[in-house]
Formats: C-alpha cells, sequence, structure tokens
C-alpha cells in the first residue's frame, strides 16, 4: 500500500518525522530519493530528532557517511552517495558493515549505489509541489 | 634533541605521511601525487583499499624526502578520527604496527584539531610567526565550517559549527547547479573575478550564536535560477560570472559575520584561518579587511597544509610528545565528529 506524508512548512518536520518513526524501525534501512534542495538532509535531522540523536546531524556529503548515536545507545548512520563516481568505491568504504550490521542506516542518494543497495530497505521519494510543500512517498 | 615524529593521515580520501623534527616539517608527501607516478599504477580516490595500497610507498617516500631513516622516529602519530572507518583503520593499524616494531610511543590525533595546529608547522630555515593564545580558528572545508576557540596547543573547544551543509558544500553543490564541474569551489572563485557581487542577493540564514547553515542558500539558490530560466533559458550562460561572485559573497559574508561576532564577543584579535576553503581569494580578501578594519592579527598557512595532509598530523604530535599523550595498543579509530 503506497502512503503520502504531506510536509506543509518546516514547523511539520518534527510531527512528520514522529510519524515515519515505526517505519524506520522497522525496515532499518531507508533511501531517500529526491532533487537537490528537496529537504532530504532536513528531513533526516528531523527523524535522527525523533530518535534521540545526541549528535550535531549535518550533510555527510564530503564525509560520505556520519555516524550520530542517540541518548539510548543507539547508532545511526546518516549516508550521502552524492559524490560517488563509481558503484566499486562503495566496496572500497566496505558497505557491507554498515548495511548487513542491526545499526539503522538512512541514505541520500541511493540511485549512485543501486546494484548494492539491500533488497529489505524501504525506498521514499521526496518530492516538492506546485505550493512548495513537501511529499513523501513509500510503500508498506 | 628534537624528537622526529612520523604523521600518518588516512582519515578520507588522501593517504598522506609526513616527518617532522621538531615543529619543522623535514616531508610532506600526499598519495595521488608522485607516489602514483613512482610506483605506478591507478590511485582510486576513495577507498580503505587505496589505502591500503599507498600507505606503504607514502610513508617510504616521506622517509626518503626527509632524509632519515626508520630508526631515527621517535614516535608515530595517526589520524585516530573523525572520518570513514575503513579509511581510518588502515593509518591505525600501521601505526600500531609500526610503534611496536620500534618501540616508540603511539600518539593518536584528532583530525579537526590536527586542521588547527597546522599553523604551528615551520618551514626548515624560516620562521613564520604563529598566532598567540588565545585565538580563534575558523575552519572551513568540504566537511567543515567551524569556528574553534584556541586556548592552548591541546586545549580548544567548537564554539559555533554549521547546523546542515559545510561552506565547502555549499561552493560544490551550487557549481553543480550551475552545470560547473565537481569540485566547483575553485571554479567559482575564478569566475567570480569577472563578476560583480553586487549584481544579485541572495537570503542569509538567520540562525543564533555562532553557528553557521548553508543548506538554505543552495536551496534559494535552485530556486533564483529555476525562476529566472522560465523567463530566459540562457540565464546562467549570460550571468555566470555575476552568479558566481554573489554567490561567493554571499558565501563569505555568512561566515565573516559569525567570526566578527565571535571575535568581539571573546575579545579576541588573533584570527587564523583552516581548511581547504581558505583557498578561496574572496575569503582571503575578507580576512585583510579583518585586519585592516578591526585590528586583527590574521594567520593563513600554506595551502599543501589546509587540504588533507598528514604535516599537520605530525606537529599535533609533536605536541603531544612533549606532554607524553600517548596511547596503547588497544586504542579504536572513532568516526563521529568531537574535538
Amino acid at each position: 500500500m503506497e502512503k503520502t506524508l504531506i510536509i506543509h512548512s518546516e514547523g511539520d518536520i518534527d510531527a512528520i518525522a514522529r510519524e515515519f518513526l515505526p517505519v524506520v524501525k522497522e525496515k532499518r534501512i531507508i533511501a531517500f530519493h529526491g532533487n537537490m534542495g528537496v529537504g532530504k538532509t532536513t528531513f533526516i535531522k528531523g527523524l535522527c530528532r525523533a530518535l534521540g540523536v545526541v549528535d550535531p546531524v549535518t550533510s555527510p556529503s564530503f564525509a560520505i557517511v556520519n555516524k550520530y548515536v542517540t541518548s539510548d545507545n543507539q547508532t545511526v548512520y546518516h549516508f550521502d552517495f552524492y559524490r560517488l563516481k563509481n558503484v566499486s568505491e562503495v566496496f572500497d568504504i566496505g558497505y557491507e558493515d554498515y548495511f548487513f550490521g542491526d545499526d539503522i542506516c538512512l541514505i541520500e542518494w541511493p540511485e549512485k549505489i543501486a546494484e548494492v543497495l539491500p533488497d529489505d530497505r524501504l525506498d521514499v521519494w521526496m518530492t516538492e509541489n506546485a505550493d512548495g510543500s513537501r511529499s513523501i512517498k513509500f510503500s508498506v | 634533541m628534537n624528537p622526529v615524529i612520523l604523521g600518518i593521515e588516512s582519515s578520507c580520501d588522501d593517504t598522506s605521511a609526513a616527518i617532522i623534527k621538531g615543529d619543522t616539517i623535514l616531508s610532506n608527501v600526499v598519495a595521488g601525487q608522485k607516489v602514483h607516478e613512482e610506483y605506478g599504477g591507478v590511485v582510486p580516490e576513495l577507498a580503505s583499499r587505496a589505502h591500503q595500497q599507498n600507505i606503504i610507498p607514502v610513508v617510504h617516500k616521506a622517509l626518503k624526502d626527509a632524509g632519515v631513516t626508520v630508526s631515527d622516529i621517535s614516535a608515530i602519530a595517526f589520524t585516530r578520527g573523525p572520518g570513514l572507518l575503513g579509511s581510518l583503520m588502515v593509518g591505525t593499524s600501521f601505526a600500531k604496527g609500526f610503534a611496536l616494531a620500534r618501540n616508540i610511543p603511539l600518539i593518536e590525533v584528532n583530525h579537526l584539531q590536527a586542521h588547527v595546529l597546522a599553523h604551528f608547522i615551520q618551514e626548515p630555515g624560516q620562521q613564520h610567526k604563529v598566532p598567540e593564545f588565545p585565538f580563534l580558528c575558523l575552519l572551513v572545508s568540504g566537511g567543515n565550517s567551524q569556528i574553534v576557540l584556541v586556548r592552548d596547543y591541546l586545549d580548544m573547544e567548537i564554539i559555533g559549527q554549521t547546523i546542515d551543509d559545510a561552506a565547502g558544500e555549499a561552493f560544490d553543490k551550487c557549481a553543480k547547479v550551475m552545470g560547473l564541474p565537481y569540485p566547483g569551489g575553485p571554479l567559482i572563485d575564478k569566475l567570480a573575478k569577472e563578476g560583480n557581487p553586487n549584481a544579485f542577493e541572495f537570503a542569509k540564514p538567520r540562525i543564533p550564536d555562532f553557528d553557521y547553515s548553508f543548506s538554505g542558500l543552495k536551496t534559494s539558490f535552485l530556486y533564483f535560477l529555476r525562476d529566472h530560466i522560465k523567463e530566459d533559458p540562457g540565464f546562467i550562460d549570460n550571468h555566470r560570472a555575476d552568479l558566481c561572485a554573489s554567490l561567493q559573497k554571499t558565501i563569505v559574508d555568512i561566515l565573516m559575520e559569525k567570526l566578527v561576532a565571535a571575535a568581539r564577543k571573546t575579545g579576541i584579535k588573533e584570527i587564523a584561518l583552516a581548511g581547504g576553503v581558505s583557498a578561496n581569494s574572496g575569503l582571503r580578501q575578507a580576512f585583510l579587511d579583518g585586519q585592516k578594519n578591526y585590528g586583527w592579527n590574521i594567520y593563513i598557512p600554506k595551502f599543501a597544509y589546509t587540504t588533507d595532509n598528514a604535516a599537520m598530523i605530525a606537529i599535533t604530535g609533536y605536541f603531544k610528545y612533549l606532554r607524553k599523550q600517548f596511547v596503547g595498543q588497544d586504542v579504536a579509530p572513532f568516526a563521529r565528529m568531537i574535538l
């Protein structure tokens, strides 16, 4: 079943993130699709707040992956594969250690590593609507 | 007798090794440059596997360039974090093995602290002026945008940092939106020289204290272009230099506003710049303006010590060596962003 959540303004993010949280915990690996500027990092920041992350949540575009811990000592990995040129680079990072562990993985620009994304992931599509609001679509 | 320290850096893309004697650098080798030519083969850009291939040749070359042998090394310093775990693991494992084999002290280094301490690297035969404590350091790179209050060599605190994108990332992503190749920061700088920095105005973030935000600028730049392209499909081509100049001015203004505020609040006039974005001519000019307008003493390190390099790891190792801050063989790398 396809579900759509709408974020009308930045003020909605925390409430939508809380609504989305059970899916994150169940699926563990979430791939966020969407154009630059649609708000992937911003929404992930909201999710991390809902998860109780204590570290600053920033864009991992340069670092490729940021590691955060939550107040109850859970680990969250935040990926951004934007600057990868070739999927072989993801092998060199040792992606298996992250994706096949037990920790939550939030992934931006998953298209760059489409061949190696785990099958049991959740795909999420973020789009901008004509009125400036954002849609978050996924199947459950 | 000054200690001779071997520094190892492998936190992200580049493998690097450096030799420092006291605070004087003897060699600083980054893989992908000459090592590549001398040893042949392809050097992948981003890879722990690449670090594994590079680390031995890079260390060999650093020793050779410095004119020292393995038995001259007093201690080995390595980047413990933050960075990519797989990459950090290579440098950490090498350093541990080397320390064990040579029976010399092992020193762990925080990559961010090392960026700041790069200011204290001296060249052989020439002493340059270094910042006096306490000083403020603006650390700007592809992955960092921070204001660091430095009380002493090993006593520093982040008093402001980006809450989303780094300044270098803002340059690179806006460049991409304009159809420039990645990384676009240096190209924007070049094009900006021919443009009018006041041609366009972009919204600046309003966030408290000394923190930064660049995500909103990226988005507003994107929308600005989209709206103008609707009316004039050639908008980017017709205004490229002005767009670059205006964007660069906005990013530099954002960086400097918080730095000026931090300098005012702390009363500190020793102001240093670190990280790869320090190569940006707009930012350099803003520092010179700060010198003129606020009576700052400004410090900008040599470019080779602002990108990821082992010289800064070696100098940090030196200060830790003096304080006997050594670690045992049980030390593990860390990925999290902490100072």
